[in-house]
């Protein structure tokens, strides 16, 4: 439904799609490039750019640039990472709670390390992280699996067959882990906030429920190895 | 036997008589050439026909032999006569409608210009225009229902000649894929690149290296799928059409793709750098000597205005409420300082703004533009180039989509039931 009636609106928007058919359009048009918001790039003297980085320069000089969305701020307090998990958490829209939720996380982890930081003997000070920012990170990372599992049908029959995962994919199965794992398995009057930053704290040091299900993951994936080559892609 | 069958033809009126064309060839757009002979005794018939009778008759050729046609009466209906206008496809005009359009168009414009009291050697088609708008001044909102006087390629669409012979042969070797347009340059390109392909081979063969002077795709794009259609005189799918284009793409980045460059300009248009239209409003004083500076920004249905003043201290008013209670939310306040940040210029400038329309985050869209705008005036060149590829300077085309009919919004449907 979304396609025929996109092109009866679409002439006056310019809807042209580039690759195989696509129902999304947007309100730009295509040749609109994303905003770059660092500003350091844009303090770098010409000299010291490299050749792919000129050419960029000079086809972002000539055409036109999409305005940058209101979640993005060139300010150091704005991470991309940080906003995705923030959507992601997000219920009914309500942005205002799910930023607060996510403020009070950090905070939470900063008390946590803070805490940790002062107990601890002077050799072990400087092991310890107490950057919010750093950590959220880091346990992302450790929770991102490597190889993932996709249904194949052959033969009537549906196989688990293993599959490589793309960057943002395993970006989105870490989240959306954390979260799923941080409203299920909890008590009934804990807070997401301290939920969340116990979580955060045990992918960290790569111990937890989350970490668990990854190495789930990547068992059953060695298991069914034998239907490797149903894949196609 | 005769003569009364030719009495019992209808009087029917001259414009539902068969016309000359005989019936059972297909229609053409030229009429075929009958024997000269058979033309004398088809014109014979069709006067007794035309004398007498009443019920429909047609006159109908038949090939009777070669060289030798034959002609039958047979009995027909209206409803066999009755033009079925969804098969006949869009109206298709003569090269001789056309150029009796054009002359028409030329006299017409001449009288026009007596009649406006111009020179009618110089008169323009913007004078045309002029002419026409004051000669029949309509209130039509929709600017294409107006009256309009315009040469006739512009009203009647370019059209394709009849691709086939009299003899009913196409001209074209790939007429009967049905694209035969787009067949035929998916052929000629692809045999470009065979083409560049067979040079480097030389080249390598030679042990020269590649020519390593690439064209420079920065200021160009390649053809829209409509201009393609334009050009092509045929309908193309989206599939069609990116196939072509990756061809294309495939065949520049080749190290020797300058070989065909002359091929390739004719499918590439340039970029007008339009982006420098915009003029950048000098600074304004006010009585105390500090400069400041206006700007207008749009989000959604939110409309802003700002004056940014130097010499300031950082504050922020908003419809004279301070910015803190105004925007309660950490979000819209880090939006309003976006700029400000971006140019290293935080505590350094005050803003009165006023704003109206809209929810908390437009409205808080709409200052970040307005100030991004008033901004300009403060800085270099080079910053305002840069703050528009941080995507400052763009107003945000998003708004909410429209509900449609049959759906519950703008995207979701009814729950489906199955019964």
């Amino acid at each position: 439904m979304a396609a025929p009636s996109a092109a009866g609106l679409g002439r006056r928007l310019r809807a042209w799609l580039p690759r195989l058919t696509q129902v999304r359009w947007t309100r730009y048009n295509p040749s609109f490039l994303e905003p770059e918001v660092n500003k350091e790039l844009y303090r770098k003297p010409w000299d010291e750019l490299s050749e792919e980085e000129k050419e960029k320069q000079e086809l972002r000089a000539l055409q036109p640039i999409k305005a940058a969305p209101p979640s993005v701020s060139c300010s150091v307090f704005s991470d991309p990472m940080i906003s995705k998990f923030t959507n992601m958490m997000m219920k009914n829209g309500n942005k205002v709670l799910a930023r607060s939720l996510m403020a009070q996380t950090l905070e939470a982890i900063k008390r946590k390390q803070l805490e940790k930081y002062h107990k601890a003997p002077e050799d072990e000070k400087e092991k310890i992280e107490c950057n919010p920012y750093i950590i959220f990170h880091q346990a992302l990372k450790n929770c991102q699996p490597i190889i993932g599992l996709s249904n194949i049908t052959k033969g009537g029959k549906t196989y688990q067959v293993p599959v490589p995962l793309k960057d943002n994919r395993k970006r989105f199965l870490a989240m959306k882990w954390l979260i799923t794992e941080c409203r299920e398995n909890k008590h009934r009057r804990m807070l997401m906030p301290e939920k969340l930053s116990q979580e955060l704290l045990l992918a960290f040091n790569n111990e937890g429920p989350i970490i668990k299900k990854k190495h789930v993951l990547h068992k059953m994936a060695e298991a069914n190895r034998a239907y490797a080559h149903f894949r196609w892609w | 036997m005769a003569a009364q069958r030719a009495g019992a033809a209808a009087a029917l009126p001259a414009n539902r008589r068969h016309r000359g064309l005989p019936r059972a060839v297909p229609r053409r757009a030229e009429p075929s050439r009958a024997e000269p002979g058979a033309a004398v005794m088809a014109a014979a018939i069709r006067r007794l026909l035309r004398a007498g009778g009443r019920r429909g008759a047609a006159l109908v050729a038949a090939a009777g032999g070669p060289g030798s046609q034959t002609l039958r009466l047979i009995y027909t209906t209206t409803a066999a006569w009755k033009k079925n206008v969804a098969a006949s496809g869009p109206e298709k005009y003569t090269e001789a409608f056309i150029k009796k359009q054009i002359e028409e168009f030329n006299l017409g414009k001449r009288h026009l210009a007596n009649m406006m009291g111009e020179d009618p050697e110089t008169f323009t088609q913007e004078d045309i225009d002029r002419a026409i708008a004051y000669l029949f001044p309509s209130g039509l909102f929709d600017k294409r229902a107006r009256p309009m006087m315009k040469h006739p390629t512009e009203i009647f669409p370019e059209q394709r000649k009849i691709q086939w012979g009299e003899d009913g042969r196409p001209f074209h070797f790939l007429f009967y894929t049905g694209k035969q347009s787009y067949y035929s340059l998916m052929h000629d390109t692809y045999e470009k690149l065979l083409n560049v392909q067979k040079h480097q081979d030389q080249l390598a063969a030679q042990d020269l290296p590649p020519q390593k002077e690439k064209k420079n795709l920065v200021g160009s794009r390649w053809l829209t799928k409509t201009e393609l259609e334009e050009m092509l005189l045929e309908k193309l799918s989206d599939d069609d059409y990116s196939r072509f284009i990756q061809l294309l793409q495939k065949l520049v980045m080749m190290p020797c793709g300058n070989i065909e460059e002359n091929y390739i300009k004719k499918f590439s248009r340039e970029i007008s750098a339009q982006l420098q239209k915009v003029v950048i409003e000098p600074l304004k004083y006010d009585e105390q000597g500090v400069a400041f500076s206006t700007g207008e920004g749009a989000r959604k249905t939110s409309r802003a205005t700002v004056t940014v003043y130097d010499n300031g201290t950082g504050k922020i008013t908003v419809n004279g409420i301070d910015v803190l209670h105004y925007f309660p939310v950490l979000q819209d306040r880090e939006q309003l300082l976006f700029p400000f940040q971006f140019l290293d210029r935080v505590g350094k400038h005050d803003m009165v703004c006023t704003v109206s329309g809209g929810g908390r985050s437009s409205q808080a869209g709409a200052i970040r533009l307005a100030s991004a705008k008033a901004l300009r005036s403060f800085v270099t060149e080079k910053e305002v180039e840069s703050m528009r590829q941080a995507g400052l300077l763009t107003v945000d085309p998003r708004v909410k989509e429209r509900k449609k009919p049959g759906q519950e919004g703008a995207r979701r449907k009814f729950t489906w039931k199955k019964r």
